[in-house]
């Protein structure tokens, strides 16, 4: 919002030099006041209008213009004073007095004629609102013709900013009042007002001048509230022809006529229709010139273009979305596919779950598509089995891929080398040599001897290994060295024991980490307790056993959860 | 989430907290590259560190094989129990150089 008094002080800085500013002719204010005295004489207003000759033939011409259309022919300026009526002759001269305020050169490089021809716009919408609103129509026509003055005063003090015209012209009503903010640091109706007060217009007309966008103040007549109203529709109706959204100005004149005027937006786009068609009419009474005037079926079809334009964007926006969504679609399933392909060549890495060994079992779970975790296990000559249980850092592919590189290596090494300890040393050279983003892999790897129950083990850096006996623990076998792929030199040796009668549990974190039904990770003393219970559960079926026992009802993993029980052959 | 550093007395301190595992090891692990990236010498503080998994420590060890391959200085300082358990588990006290404290770091001197 403007602050008056910064408006004020930008009208009255340029007040100070008269000749810049826009005045009306000294004769026609005369005629404008004499004729809002009271009880003022016909023929001393005849007499006044007679003194100026170029304002006589003016006033005939409209008296006997189509558009005014009065029933007989005026000839002479007495006939015509008495036949319009004090009011009809004050609005007529005050029109002629406004349009002849600024002469057409007046703005250098700005045509005067495009402002009037939108002011007649204006002019004639509030004349045919004037049946709907129940006042005088040449009331109505000048307001409309005046309401705007404001704006061509605006571009007289600030000419540098008409080439800002355009900009204005395609704004609606409300766009221009900010558009004006912008440019002038002031609206055309702050300013209207403030010249219709100094250039002391009669009241209702200064009010539809001030207030047609934001009402006039509490107290105005009701007649003058009904001119601000009239005037404000008016707006409205002028930019259909003019703005550049024709539909919101067309539904927007629909909603203020219905809603002051009660009228169907049939009868709004009637009378839209009839904007058009009065304002060359008008011009004529005017003396003023306008162009070739837009129909109102031409401004439908371009607003109807628009639109369809609009539509056509907006089902190339769907359209393209829907192809987004349909790639990304494509993508996913062909990751998946990849995925599912990793899934199975990776499950190829672990024992076949098919053919079961006697005295050994595994299982793994994967927390993602794929698998950190794994075991393996191979007869290497009667009665022994290679066997190990490992987990890379990490999750999902990455971790995947040093899997499958750790078991391979564990399957190829491992038929030439039978001492774990070596083996994994073998391992870890391999490993570092290529590890990357500090990604290790911890790994238990053994051999057992299945008729002696004998085992021989080595730790990089894994979980220890628990030896339970049917009621109780044995033993526990702690890492004595770092994971695979952090120091190539490190030294993995060997534990040696009998499994007593008992069974060696192998496992990953994930197991230990498991949530239980309560919340609470499982940790090693639960996973004690847990593997007592199930320990006479025959060993094919034990692993899975176990891991339901401890993965929550839900079945969802926080990480891969792998599981190795290794027995005496009975 | 990102993990503060302090620059004190020639050595960056990374400051890890609360539960190091996959959602923020990536973050660790920038904190920590980019310290070393900076400063010769960078200890890394456990001491409110209360859970840390196999991919925390896989950025605790990936700054101390770039210190090894580009011959600087990275150590573990104040290891709280739950990350000491995990690195003793995994015979990591075997490879990291730990401390008490930075200040036990500095006697040791240079």
């Amino acid at each position: 919002m403007i602050d008056q008094q910064v408006m004020e002080e930008t009208v009255a800085e340029h007040s100070v030099r008269p000749s810049d500013l826009p005045a009306p002719p000294k004769d026609a204010i005369r005629i404008v006041q004499a004729c809002s005295r009271p009880g003022v004489d016909s023929r001393d207003l005849a007499q006044l209008v007679a003194n100026d000759p170029v304002l006589t033939a003016e006033l005939l011409r409209i008296s006997n213009s189509a558009y005014f259309g009065l029933v007989s022919q005026v000839k002479s300026v007495s006939r015509a004073v008495t036949v319009l009526g004090n009011r009809a002759l004050r609005n007529l001269m005050l029109c002629l007095s406004m349009r002849d305020a600024l002469r057409s050169d007046a703005i250098p490089g700005f045509n005067i004629d495009v402002y009037w021809e939108d002011a007649l716009r204006r002019a004639v919408s509030a004349r045919m609102l004037a049946e709907l609103a129940g006042l005088d129509p040449e009331e109505c026509f000048t307001a409309g013709l005046l309401q705007d003055f404001g704006l061509l005063v605006l571009l007289f003090l600030y000419p540098e900013q008409v080439k800002h015209w355009d900009r204005l012209a395609a704004s609606t009503p409300e766009e221009r009042r900010d558009i004006e903010i912008d440019l002038f640091h002031s609206t055309h109706d702050e300013v209207g007002l403030t010249l219709a007060n100094s250039w002391d217009l009669p009241h209702d007309l200064a009010c539809a001048m001030g207030y047609h966008h934001d009402g006039p103040p509490d107290g105005t007549d009701s007649q003058t509230q009904i001119l601000c109203t009239v005037a404000s529709c008016a707006d409205w109706m002028a930019s259909v022809y003019r703005c550049a959204d024709k539909r919101i100005a067309i539904q927007q004149v629909r909603t203020l006529l219905a809603e002051h005027f009660d009228a169907s937006p049939e009868h709004s786009d009637y009378l839209l229709q009839k904007v058009a068609e009065s304002v060359a009419e008008a011009a004529t009474a005017m003396g003023m010139r306008v162009g070739e005037q837009q129909t109102f079926d031409q401004v439908l079809r371009e607003a109807n273009l628009r639109l369809a334009e609009e539509n056509l964007s907006y089902q190339e926006l769907t359209w393209r979305l829907e192809q987004a969504l349909g790639e990304r679609d494509r993508y996913a399933a062909e990751l998946n596919r990849e995925l599912e392909l990793a899934r199975e060549v990776q499950k190829s890495l672990l024992p076949d779950a098919g053919t079961r060994l006697p005295g050994i079992t595994g299982l793994n779970l994967s927390a993602k598509a794929v698998s950190g975790d794994f075991f393996d296990y191979y007869p290497v000559g009667e009665n022994k089995m290679a066997f190990c249980l490992a987990d890379v850092s990490g999750k999902g592919m990455n971790a995947a891929l040093l899997m499958a590189k750790t078991a391979s290596l564990f399957r190829c090494l491992g038929k030439g080398i039978h001492d774990p300890g070596k083996l994994l040393a073998m391992i870890n050279r391999e490993i570092f040599e290529t590890s990357v983003r500090g990604m290790f892999v911890t790994m238990l790897a053994g051999v057992v001897d299945q008729a002696s129950g004998e085992v021989t083990l080595a730790s990089a850096g894994h979980l220890p290994a628990i030896h339970m006996g049917c009621a109780a623990l044995i033993d526990e076998y702690p890492a004595k060295a770092p994971p695979l792929g952090i120091s190539p030199d490190s030294i993995f040796p060997n534990n040696t024991f009998e499994l007593q009668g008992g069974c060696l549990y192998l496992y990953t974190d994930g197991l230990l980490e498991a949530r239980m039904e309560d919340g609470k990770r499982l940790e090693r003393d639960r996973l004690i307790q847990v593997l007592k219970e199930y320990a006479s559960v025959p060993l094919c079926d034990r692993p899975l056993a176990i891991t339901d026992s401890v993965v929550g009802s839900d079945g969802v993993l926080e990480d891969d959860l792998t599981l190795m029980i290794i027995e005496e052959k009975t | 989430m990102t993990f503060p550093v302090e620059d004190r007395q020639g050595f960056s301190v990374v400051m890890l907290n609360g539960e190091i595992d996959l959602n923020n090891s990536p973050d660790a692990r920038k904190v920590i590259l980019n310290s070393l990236k900076k400063m010769k010498h960078v200890m890394v503080d456990l001491s409110s560190v209360e859970y840390i998994d196999s991919s925390g420590v896989a950025s605790l060890v990936e700054g101390f094989q770039y210190a090894r391959t580009n011959d600087l200085e990275f150590g573990l300082i104040g290891v709280s129990e739950a990350a000491m358990s995990v690195l003793r588990l995994a015979r990591l006290d075997q490879v990291f150089t730990i401390y008490s404290s930075l200040d036990e770091r500095l006697e040791h001197g240079s």
